[in-house]
């Protein structure tokens, strides 16, 4: 009699695969999904509002004393909402819970009872945080879009905008998601940590002259922000906010290092790391 | 052989106090277990440099008053200073109060706790004691110790006598501050068995007011919708407070109410969700 040979343990990408399609169903359909529904859904609702306003002949939006048309608005609302509060919000709840919630369910050993790569298991559920934000942010922006172009705008016309716009949104929550799996895994109150990296160091850096700037993310992708806003003038008014911006090139290589790195990093601290649940 | 220990119901020998005391209980431990955390008093520490840096601020003016031309001590600086310590108040927020209610809940402590002689006031009343504490240790203690030190650097009373409404300004700010950042937190934190969630949830609500009211500040050109913020909100009554003139354009009466309105909504979700059986259908 013939035995079967032994079924060789999945690849790290197979592995991977495998890990986001059970973990994108988790991450989806639970309650949190309502807080992410909340954080990118008050912008559509402002965008409602505004239009609902210039549909009923009030007068016009104004942008420091002047008079701003429709993609100018929706530039705003995507610095305003997206760039500077959603994403990095998202990216702290979500990058911080990808290894957290499992030691705090204490179901970790169960996936790493599984003859699969422990870095599998980051990788799945960083894919599965990407797909998950994704489908919900980027057609929130679309909404608003949508809604607030026609003010004076046309919907062919900032199209190209349009997806530069949805890429930027990717970039960030790639990114974003990226560092805070990292600090997910390294340390034990992640959450906090993420918060006073958000609103505080990105903060504060930001604000100072010199360097300082270059150690958060935010810079970065603020430098991504000028090249892809459907006016001039409303380009202007970010690179007059944010003083200096690194140049396109610069941006996109840096955050494409950062994410790498940060990944690499955190697989290799969940394959190495000796997970002791508390009772 | 083992002994056969006796499970059966007992009567409680221990020291029983009366009713509406056991509160105290609760805050002790509540206090104890952060004060044993390393990175807790590390944070604790943190919120204390804005206070070290004022406290340089006053010795220069007090030994050089040509450079009270430049880093004046006034009752601007005292307003300002507690405008600085709101970072450490929402840090403080998050660290504390995110698991008081939550962490029981997950547990399923919060039937344990109430089927003893504890009322449920006692026991919110524990908890919101915790925060409070360290609270008012970031904002209310440093704020009195500076004006002490103003007194003991400057040698004289004037500064206080010149503007008696300070102290009381100053412990008035620092109460609104605190329990509209206790109450709103502990609700949240009885609303979820996760601290993170919770932590989420307050950050969403103080940051995302915020985004949402600098938005529609830059659309309509105006400041009337501040009362959307609760951050504006506070700023607006502690301005008043200091006899300041409002930043925003929202009435401070409304300011006032919005965040009375708030503490009231805390109280009635604190109401709702702290029970000590879950009756499920």
């Amino acid at each position: 009699m013939q035995t079967a040979p032994p079924r060789q343990a999945p690849g790290i990408v197979s592995a991977s695969v495998r890990v986001f399609e059970l973990s994108l169903g988790e991450m989806l359909w639970s309650r949190r999904t309502i807080f992410m529904g909340l954080v990118v859904g008050l912008p559509v609702v402002l965008a409602l509002v505004v239009r609902l306003f210039d549909l009923a002949g009030a007068t016009g939006v104004r942008v420091n004393n002047m008079a701003v048309d429709g993609p100018a608005v929706f530039g705003l609302i995507i610095w305003a909402f997206f760039l500077r509060f959603s994403i990095p919000v998202l990216g702290v709840f979500y990058g911080t819970s990808l290894i957290a919630d499992e030691v705090e369910d204490k179901t970790i050993t169960y996936l790493f009872s599984r003859p699969i790569s422990r870095q599998a298991v980051l990788f799945g559920k960083y894919l599965a945080y990407m797909a998950c934000t994704v489908l919900v942010v980027l057609p929130s922006i679309v909404l608003v879009w949508f809604l607030v172009i026609p003010m004076g705008g046309s919907l062919g016309g900032n199209f190209i905008d349009l997806v530069k716009d949805l890429a930027i949104v990717a970039i960030g929550l790639a990114v974003y998601g990226a560092v805070f799996a990292f600090v997910g895994a390294k340390f034990k109150r992640p959450l906090l940590v993420g918060l006073v990296f958000v609103f505080g160091w990105e903060q504060v850096v930001l604000a100072l002259p010199g360097y300082m700037k270059q150690l958060s993310v935010a810079y970065y992708l603020q430098g991504l922000v000028p090249h892809a806003m459907p006016t001039d003038s409303f380009a202007s008014m970010v690179q007059a906010i944010s003083r200096e911006t690194p140049a396109l090139g610069t941006s996109l290589l840096t955050m494409g290092l950062i994410e790498g790195a940060v990944l690499y990093y955190a697989a290799r601290i969940v394959a190495n790391r000796e997970y002791v649940l508390e009772q | 052989m083992s002994p056969i220990h006796d499970q059966s119901y007992r009567r409680y020998n221990g020291t029983r106090l009366p009713v509406g005391r056991n509160w105290g209980v609760i805050a002790r431990h509540g206090i104890r277990s952060m004060v044993e955390k390393r990175p807790f008093l590390a944070l604790m520490l943190f919120a204390w440099i804005p206070f070290i840096v004022r406290l340089v601020q006053l010795y220069i003016v007090a030994n050089y008053p040509q450079a009270g031309a430049i880093i004046a001590v006034n009752p601007a600086m005292f307003r300002e200073f507690l405008d600085q310590q709101g970072v450490f108040v929402f840090f403080t927020t998050i660290y504390v109060g995110a698991g008081l209610i939550a962490a029981d809940r997950r547990a399923n402590a919060l039937q344990i706790y109430l089927a003893k002689p504890l009322l449920r006031m006692e026991y919110i009343g524990g908890k919101l004691l915790v925060l409070v504490s360290f609270l008012l240790a970031v904002t209310l203690l440093p704020a009195l110790l500076l004006i002490l030190m103003q007194v003991a650097f400057s040698g004289t009373l004037e500064f206080v006598r010149n503007n008696v409404f300070v102290i009381p300004a100053v412990v008035l700010a620092c109460f609104v501050q605190v329990i509209v950042a206790s109450f709103t937190m502990l609700a949240l934190s009885a609303l979820s068995k996760s601290t993170r969630y919770v932590s989420l949830l307050y950050t969403g609500a103080i940051f995302f007011t915020e985004a949402l009211f600098n938005t529609l500040r830059v659309i309509t050109g105006s400041t009337r919708v501040a009362w959307i913020s609760i951050t504006a909100n506070m700023q607006q009554v502690i301005d008043a407070m200091f006899r300041m003139p409002a930043r925003y354009e929202t009435p401070v009466l409304v300011s006032a109410l919005v965040l009375l309105a708030l503490v009231a909504l805390s109280i009635s979700v604190l109401e709702r969700r702290v029970k000590g059986v879950e009756v499920v259908s």
